[in-house]
């Protein structure tokens, strides 16, 4: 065994140079094998000094490109007599090339193994810069052993296959390094219709209410669009709609739907604190648990533009779900001028029923009374003496006092009533039915009287009436109710 | 209405006072300038008068003027925002006022739970606490932090009773809260509430205070300085006790700090009469009362107009309502009134000292338009070191005198349609541990909990406050804060809101300070929970 690979050794010695050389040359092509075969870029992210030589493929790429393009034109040119003296330079050309080409695949390799790179764009461009570094290898051994005859039919595929290949590479590098749609993103109309690409490249705007719009949208919009929007766009990528999250950045799409491992979206904000990675960047405060969560979520469930934001059970609430409270400021001027007609009204009714009539609040003309203090003492003709202030009432609690069915007109002639009590009082029927034209009223209260379900026709219409208390009334549990005011009786 | 026709009382207010002289008369809606030259004037006089009787009284002097200055005098903007005036007619001060922005709650109903009831038994649902139930709790628990008992190593507790999803929101509660269950849907429940203090007085203090030290006004106090009261014959902000003792927070908790005292509450007894010597003694008509409170309200008033301090107006006033109290409050605190279903249904026994009674009470003293109802119940501090105070024990007596009250206290606001503009809050002034308390370090008989200032569980349900919901999470054992962490000061705020005010608005001019409840760090409304 031994001898018969000291006999082949012996027998490769005895090759001429060129050949030799061809075969030492296949030892860097396998390295490159077997460091793309046993250590696949894997997402995760490695030392810096990897990272750091890897960062050099960005240059050393274009060496042969510009190579390999550049084969082709000196053959075409070296067929003419003029140009003769140029067809020695083709075989270092490709020699060199193909060294090229080599170099750049290995610190390729080097960038998507330290740097965190995953994903099929990545692996498509890897492994078409090793046929690449491949099929140059081919060239330039057919091209020296073809080299008597003009065109060898192995050498001329060869040389077109590298051609399209390092077309190929180029331009799912271009896709890395400046998003998926660099190239067709600005294709003009007329040239995409004749060239039949659709313009679905862009994806669609996220339906208002949808799980994005209300759950995602504010996440991102408070943590990531200062550098990823309008303003700045780090990475080329722009968080601030639902079509620039999915177009991506410079390192691809960032959301692939249903795929939390490779949408960067996701990896990203998720990293440990203190990580390189991670985003918002370091110095920057982290995103709470339940942010980092409701991305997730969306992802998981495909990233859809139009889920419902209701859809996903269990997600946790927004972080800022609810509005801050803002207090509006109290125009003084304003509210003096609204109060202005009936300030002496109520003054002078106020020295005779005090603590009773009060304004809903300090910015406000609208009145609220509230007679059920006076229990007895206040009855159908200190009702009537509040006539000029009907129109101002918004609330009022007539509860326990002396009130009557004569008082129903007066009662319903308060248009603007929100709220009315009448809990405990002589009024029947006749009071409420009466009281049908309150429309803004949203509570009524006859808690207590001797009201019978036929005055519920008068509440079921209504449009704003959210709450009827009807305890202890001739009305019960088994009483008939109108639909519309299913759910609305309280007991 | 006091906005309104304080102007036009202003005259007769002034008149009332006998023998008030202009240059004497107080100070309450006249120009600033003329407000300072009259202080100046009382000042020069007071302090010629004081040298006479030393440095003491130079000190006196000084407090009179401390008094007399009118702490609203000033017009000068907090903030930013322009102040809001809640000068009174001074022989009015509990007059109603309106709130700042229109308000969802009108009264507020406080029922406090004396000692920090566990969340754990009750709210807060830790299986994996369950899991690991007498483990030794993780060196990650005690690190940095400060307990009143436990030393050492503690062990893990699970919750000592089973929990259930109860309504339509589906809320997390053991077994030992079966009536007040029902209204978990009318409930909301804030899980992340966290304190800075973990000994009971001082916690209280924050509680009602917003501070924890002595002095301070307290929150019933702040609602009826800044609203006033409905009804003149009671007082507007009372407060009731059960479980035997009074809170170790004393009456400070219900004081008006730096307020005028007219703002301060009024405990009241439970059976008996409301307050002690409100009624008359033998052999003393009303007739006669009526004119002896003529006569010290006469002297009162000299006194006022001399040295026009606000004390001596709630003097008079605190006078008058007691005589309007003999009628009202007796019947307002006399439950026999209510029909024996009502008292069935709060497990109410006429002239026992019992939650229960207080809860028909304070739906009682709500329809009366009282505006702050405070509620104690003392015994919930289960550090397990007695039966009384074991959550194996004396835990589940607290819950049984609590539960069936506060269920029927909601059903009936709900029924009554008071639960519209009524604010229910119930809460402790800490949490408790997820661990098993160690006095001293070695194993106890019964079972406890330490305090835990950290992370405890309060609900409120009513006006301005959106039902069915749960605010705020804590981890897996129940010990540490997650999400959405809201501070005392946070509560006050919201409650704050509820009633119709920004917190930074409902403030007091005291030691150079616009003094408010929520006090000068950050503060935020919890908007997640307002209706």
């Amino acid at each position: 065994m031994i001898s018969r690979i000291r006999q082949l050794i012996s027998r490769i010695r005895q090759w001429p140079l060129r050949d030799r050389l061809g075969l030492y040359t296949l030892a860097p092509i396998l390295l490159l094998l077997a460091l793309l075969l046993f250590f696949p870029p894997d997402g995760a992210q490695r030392s810096d000094w990897a990272q750091f030589i890897g960062g050099f493929h960005l240059l050393t790429i274009h060496f042969p490109i510009v190579l390999i393009l550049f084969v082709p034109v000196v053959e075409i040119a070296a067929r003419s007599r003029r140009f003769q003296y140029l067809l020695p330079a083709i075989e270092p050309l490709w020699t060199l090339a193909f060294f090229s080409a080599v170099v750049a695949a290995i610190l390729g390799w080097f960038l998507a193994r330290s740097g965190g790179s995953a994903g099929s764009l990545v692996v498509q461009h890897m492994w078409a810069g090793f046929f690449v570094s491949l099929c140059c290898w081919a060239c330039w051994r057919f091209r020296g052993r073809f080299a008597g005859r003009r065109f060898h039919i192995a050498y001329l595929s060869a040389l077109a296959l590298t051609v399209i290949l390092i077309s190929f590479t180029g331009y799912r590098g271009g896709q890395l390094s400046h998003g998926e749609a660099h190239l067709t993103e600005h294709l003009p109309s007329p040239l995409r219709n004749w060239l039949g690409v659709s313009k679905q490249q862009g994806p669609t705007a996220a339906t208002p209410d949808s799980f994005f719009v209300l759950r995602v949208e504010p996440v991102l919009a408070q943590n990531c669009v200062e550098c990823h929007g309008p303003s700045r766009q780090k990475g080329n990528l722009r968080l601030d709609s639902y079509e620039a999250v999915m177009r991506g950045g410079k390192s691809g799409p960032v959301v692939k739907a249903g795929d939390l491992k490779n949408s960067d979206l996701f990896q990203r904000v998720s990293h440990p604190p203190g990580s390189e990675k991670i985003m918002p960047p370091q110095g920057k405060p982290p995103l709470p648990a339940d942010q980092i969560k409701l991305i997730e979520l969306w992802i998981s469930a495909g990233a859809s533009p139009n889920l419902a934001a209701n859809a996903i059970q269990g997600a946790p609430g927004t972080a800022r779900a609810a509005a801050e409270v803002t207090i509006p400021e109290i125009d003084a001027a304003a509210v003096a001028k609204q109060r202005a007609p009936f300030t002496v009204t109520l003054a002078d009714l106020d020295k005779r029923y005090p603590d009773t009539i009060e304004y809903e609040s300090r910015g406000s003309a609208k009145l609220a009374i509230n007679a059920s203090l006076m229990g007895g003492k206040f009855g159908d003709d200190d009702l009537a003496q509040l006539k000029p202030l009907f129109d101002q009432f918004v609330a009022a609690d007539f509860s326990n006092t002396a009130i009557t069915d004569r008082s129903a007109s007066n009662l319903a002639a308060m248009k603007h009533l929100r709220k009315l009590r009448l809990m405990q009082t002589r009024i029947t029927d006749a009071t409420v039915l009466a009281l049908g034209g309150l429309n803004e009223l949203e509570s009524l209260n006859v808690f207590g009287t001797r009201i019978t379900p036929a005055a519920l026709k008068a509440a079921e219409h209504m449009p704003d009436l959210q709450h009827l208390y009807a305890g202890e009334t001739i009305i019960t549990t088994n009483s008939p109710l109108p639909d519309a005011l299913k759910g609305k009786v309280q007991f | 209405m006091v906005m309104n026709n304080f102007n036009l009382d202003q005259g007769a207010a002034a008149d009332g006072l006998a023998n008030a002289s202009p240059e004497n008369s107080p100070a309450v809606d006249a120009h600033p300038e003329e407000v300072l030259a009259r202080l100046q004037a009382q000042t020069r006089r007071h302090f010629l008068r004081s040298l006479s009787a030393g440095v003491g009284s130079l000190f006196l002097g000084n407090m009179a003027l401390n008094y007399a200055a009118p702490a609203q005098a000033s017009e000068l903007a907090i903030d930013g925002m322009p102040r809001l005036d809640f000068r009174r007619d001074p022989t009015r001060p509990l007059s109603v006022l309106p709130p700042q922005f229109a308000a969802r709650a009108k009264r507020i109903i406080y029922l406090h739970m004396v000692g920090a009831p566990s969340q754990l038994e009750l709210f807060e649902h830790k299986p994996e606490l369950m899991r690991l139930d007498g483990q030794d709790c993780p060196a990650s628990f005690l690190q940095g932090k400060r307990f009143a008992f436990i030393s050492g190593v503690p062990k893990l507790l699970g919750s000592q009773y089973p929990f259930h999803q109860s309504g339509q929101s589906g809320a997390w509660i053991s077994d030992r809260l079966p009536h007040f269950e029902k209204h978990v849907d009318d409930v909301c429940f804030i899980k992340s509430m966290h304190t800075d203090q973990f000994n009971h007085a001082p916690a209280q203090l924050l509680v009602h205070t917003g501070n924890a030290r002595l002095g301070y006004a307290s929150m019933g106090s702040w609602v009826l300085y800044g609203l006033g009261s409905e009804n003149q014959n009671l007082p507007g902000f009372i407060v009731l006790v059960s479980g035997g003792k009074q809170p170790d927070g004393g009456k400070q908790l219900w004081a008006s700090g730096f307020l005028p005292s007219v703002y301060q509450g009024v405990l009241c007894r439970s059976h008996g009469e409301p307050v002690l010597y409100l009624e008359n003694p033998k052999n003393v008509s009303r007739s006669l009362r009526r004119s002896e409170l003529d006569a010290i309200d006469e002297i009162n008033r000299q006194q006022f107009a001399e040295f026009g301090n606000p004390e001596t107006i709630t003097r008079i006033s605190q006078y008058e309502m007691a005589f309007r109290m003999q009628m009202e409050a007796t019947d307002a605190l006399d439950i026999r009134k209510e029909s024996a279903a009502t008292l069935a249904a709060y497990g109410s026994k006429p002239g026992e000292e019992s939650f229960a009674n207080n809860c028909l009470v304070a739906r009682r003293l709500a329809e009366r338009g009282v505006r702050f109802i405070q509620l104690y119940h003392w015994g919930w501090d289960s550090h397990g070191s007695s039966a009384r105070e074991a959550l194996n024990a004396g835990f589940t007596d607290r819950c049984r005198e609590v539960d069936q009250p506060m269920g029927a206290l909601l059903a009936d606001l709900k029924q009554r349609g008071m639960l519209e503009d009524t604010l229910v809050v119930w809460g402790g002034e800490f949490g408790r541990t997820s661990m098993r308390e160690n006095r001293n370090g070695s194993a106890m008989q019964l079972i406890g909990r330490d305090h835990n200032p950290g992370a405890f569980t309060i609900w409120l349900a009513g006006g301005g406050i959106k039902p069915g919901i749960t605010h705020g999470e804590t981890d897996a054992m129940g010990y540490e804060i997650v999400k959405d962490p809201v501070e005392f000061r946070d509560l006050h705020a919201t409650i704050l809101y509820a009633m119709g005010f920004d917190h930074r608005r409902l403030n007091y001019s005291f030691q150079g300070l616009d003094q408010k409840l929520t006090g000068v760090k950050p503060t935020r409304i919890v908007s997640e929970i307002l209706a």
